[in-house]
């Protein structure tokens, strides 16, 4: 393994893990303030339950993803120096904007929003609980418009090899920019509600504070049902736009290799060396079918019109968009089935459903993640597409130098997630009862001592006997 | 333009150096706290605030990397194990002050939290003792080795960086807490500002043996560098007599450490100013074009004010003593209070 890909599995692996965190996040922020706001407004205990018990989940994910985005920024110049030195006059002011209207605004108000509750007026909490949900949109906005600028570059000249600006609303309002946004919102948007819902069936299945698991679901399925058509749409939009620009992605992604093909490859294990799959299974017709034509005549173009030099990873490009794919494919047929549940008036009956539903907790996050795969491995071999190669813009460390960060990283990384999972699992059992504005203290820790005592691991009676959705 | 754009870099750094400063210091502190019951009080005054301290950080890499984009591709590989170390740090003390915080009782996490804060300070003291060794650079790109960058000197900054932090967080603890903690803050804080004013100067004098001499040949450097140690001298005094009073002034301690950080740290500028790193790197010959830099001061420059009202609206909000009787802060969660 040379000094480059031991520097590139390590973006790799560090970008993936922070990207599981903002696809929680993002989209929990937003649910934090709709259910914080209904708090407000019509003072229900429920919905200020909803609030402490998700708020607890998003504030670990939130702290994960906090670090591990710094982590990418220092990397830029530690593993990347060449490319940071060359596209800084570009790239590095977009980032900046990102620090300076996002993540300084989230980390402003992220204090108030964990540590608020009962100490400021529920307006500040309020406001401070819009102001972080601002804050991750407006992130994933300046890191869409510097990832989209590597992708389709433009507003910008070329001097001594450095990139340097010539037109700021062409760089940032770049080409692919316009699509990928919307795409990617709504990508983080509808993973949060899978992950919500997912978690919230659980208290279902369990038969515990049903009034908390039924709105949480309920909003997240519900907003994910209205969402996923349009990302259907978007997302569609994005290859329409994307691979006209970048031919030898469409080819890889398509996974074909000489011969034009009509139909849709739905598996196959590509051999790089051999420019060939070795195993393949392709549905006749689909693939022109993709591109509007059913009479079975317009082919995907094959990754041999790009030169061996210029080609992308077929596998990880391939295996990248069927993952977003099939993830896709998949949450669509759960809320079309939820949906026709909630008109049926069965949402809330179905065990069988819900059980189902706790499989679906990372559906979201496993398409966020595909697509990301698919965007950034099938930019390569280029790190600013077409421009600049990846080889030319990786640092010349000591070969222990990256064998020692690359091992430390996947190391906590993974220690980090186990302690995610685990926290996640734990705040789970323990459930949402305790974050009930009723809740009663152990007598242990209070001095009430007309309720008798109770574990948290069993139902507060006033809310397993309400019913449905008031 | 350059110019204008390094002295919004230098107040990143002095942001990051005052805020960072008392929260690493802090969370050092808490490696040698036993009471657990003050421990957590500490903990949780870092919980409320590392976060946005840590955005000062952020914005100090993108500023150098978007203004001086040759110098940030060259030097952060030139510093790149100690950089790592810090990272890890990061990694470690993000989720373990989350976790210790949210789901108590965590003694695990409060233990890496300490552990991961002091490994944050070493490795930053380390990697400014990098910069004071030559880069190799060869046609634009960092060519140096691993441990090229690495010596005696950073061993001495490391220890001045992370006991002047450690008073930082003392002095910090000295204005938060009440009770025997903020006694205790006191004296300890005493012996650490010592030790960090002692070793501070200790690597004022050894710098001029080292690739990165003060540069003080012009009356007006020598001047402004007197004039400013002088600054640096009495923010200690002040802190130092302070710090063991049961004054109402309990804030003094920690504005005089901020006034000396802040002027040791302008003073190092004026000795060194313009290079950023031996031994040719400049602001002139690695700065980004002109339409960069006009892009960086109004579009960040302008927002530079708003992150300074976040930070104080975040230090407003839990502004005031903490309250030890109840254990800190009134927490929504009835399960953390019984563990108190």
């Amino acid at each position: 393994m040379s000094l480059l890909d031991l520097s590139r599995w390590q973006f790799a692996i560090t970008v993936i893990f922070h990207m599981t965190f903002p696809a929680i996040t993002v989209g929990l922020s937003i649910f934090l303030c709709v259910v914080y706001g209904l708090y407000w407004r019509t003072g229900k205990p429920v919905y200020l339950q909803m609030f402490r018990f998700w708020r607890r989940i998003f504030a670990v994910g939130f702290a994960i993803g906090v670090v591990a985005g710094i982590v990418i920024t220092f990397e830029m110049g530690l593993n990347w120096g060449p490319y940071a030195a060359q596209t800084g006059p570009i790239v590095a002011p977009i980032i900046g904007m990102e620090v300076v209207t996002a993540f300084s605004v989230e980390a402003g108000f992220i204090g108030v929003l964990l540590y608020g509750d009962g100490r400021v007026r529920k307006g500040t909490l309020f406001a401070a609980t819009v102001m972080v949900s601002i804050g991750t949109i407006l992130s994933s906005t300046w890191i869409i418009a510097a990832n989209s600028w590597m992708q389709t570059p433009s507003g910008f000249a070329l001097h001594d090899g450095q990139f340097q600006p010539t037109n700021w609303v062409d760089a940032i309002f770049n080409p692919s920019f316009l699509w990928r946004w919307p795409h990617m919102v709504l990508g983080v948007l509808i993973s949060a509600g899978f992950f919500i819902a997912g978690i919230g069936a659980y208290y279902l299945v369990k038969g515990r504070a049903l009034q908390f698991a039924r709105r949480s679901v309920s909003i997240a399925l519900g907003v994910a049902a209205i969402l996923l058509p349009a990302q259907v749409f978007m997302g569609d939009q994005v290859a329409g736009h994307v691979f006209p620009a970048q031919l030898s992605k469409a080819e890889a992604a398509e996974g074909n290799w000489t011969t034009p093909n009509t139909g849709w490859v739905l598996f196959a294990i590509p051999d790089q060396q051999a420019e060939r799959n070795i195993a393949e299974l392709s549905i006749p017709c689909v693939g022109s079918a993709f591109y509007g034509d059913l009479s079975c005549k317009t082919a995907n173009p094959p990754l041999d019109l790009t030169p061996t030099a210029d080609r992308p990873d077929m596998a990880a490009v391939f295996w990248g968009f069927r993952a977003m794919f099939f993830a896709a494919l998949w949450m669509f047929g759960t809320l079309f089935y939820a949906t026709i549940l909630r008109f049926r008036r069965k949402l809330w009956t179905s065990r069988r459903f819900h059980k189902y539903l706790l499989w679906t907790t990372p559906a979201g996050i496993v398409a966020v993640l595909g697509g990301w795969v698919l965007a950034e491995t099938g930019r390569q071999p280029w790190v600013v597409f077409g421009l600049l190669r990846t080889s030319a813009a990786v640092s010349h460390l000591a070969s222990g130098e990256i064998l020692f960060s690359v091992l430390g990283f996947s190391l906590l990384y993974l220690v980090m997630l186990v302690a995610y999972i685990v926290y996640i699992v734990r705040s789970l059992r323990i459930g949402p009862e305790r974050d009930h504005p009723d809740y009663v203290d152990r007598p242990a820790d209070s001095d009430t001592t007309q309720v008798p005592s109770r574990s948290p691991d069993r139902i507060v009676p006033a809310l397993a006997s309400e019913e449905g959705l008031s | 333009m350059s110019f204008i754009w390094f002295f919004l870099i230098l107040l990143c750094l002095l942001m990051y150096v005052v805020l960072d400063g008392y929260d690493l210091g802090v969370g050092v502190a808490t490696l040698f706290e036993r009471d657990r019951r003050h421990r957590r009080e500490m903990l949780e005054q870092v919980a409320q605030a590392w976060d946005g301290n840590e955005t000062w950080i952020i914005l100090l890499v993108v500023s150098l990397w978007a203004g001086f984009p040759l110098a940030f591709g060259t030097m952060l590989p030139h510093t790149y194990l100690p950089l790592i170390v810090l990272l890890f740090s990061f990694i470690v003390r993000g989720i373990s002050v989350e976790m210790a915080s949210q789901a108590p009782p965590a003694v695990g996490w409060e233990r890496a939290f300490g552990i991961a804060s002091l490994t944050a300070a070493l490795a930053q003291g380390v990697a400014v003792g990098t910069l004071t060794m030559n880069l190799t650079v060869v046609g634009g790109a960092f060519s140096g080795s691993a441990f090229g960058a690495i010596s005696w000197y950073s061993v001495l900054t490391a220890a001045a960086v992370t006991c002047g932090y450690m008073a930082l967080g003392y002095a910090y603890l000295k204005w938060k807490a009440t009770g025997e903690l903020r006694a205790r803050a006191g004296r300890r804080g005493v012996v650490l500002a010592g030790l960090a004013a002692v070793l501070t100067v200790a690597c004022l004098v050894a710098v001029n043996g080292t690739a990165a001499p003060l540069n003080l040949h012009s009356p007006g450097r020598a001047i402004g560098f007197a004039g400013l140690l002088l600054f640096a001298v009495v923010g200690v005094m002040m802190t130092l007599v302070t710090l063991r009073r049961a004054s109402r002034y309990d804030g003094l301690p920690l504005a005089g450490l901020t006034i000396a950080a802040v002027a040791v740290i302008i003073a190092l500028v004026v000795a060194r100013y313009p290079v950023l790193a031996p031994p040719d790197l400049t602001i002139a010959n690695t700065a980004a074009p002109q339409n960069t830099l006009i892009f960086l001061i109004v579009g960040i420059g302008l927002n530079v004010p708003l992150i300074l009202f976040y930070n104080w609206f975040a230090h407003h909000t839990f502004r005031g003593k903490l309250d030890s009787g109840s254990g800190g802060r009134d927490l929504p969660n009835p399960g953390l209070r019984s563990h108190l």
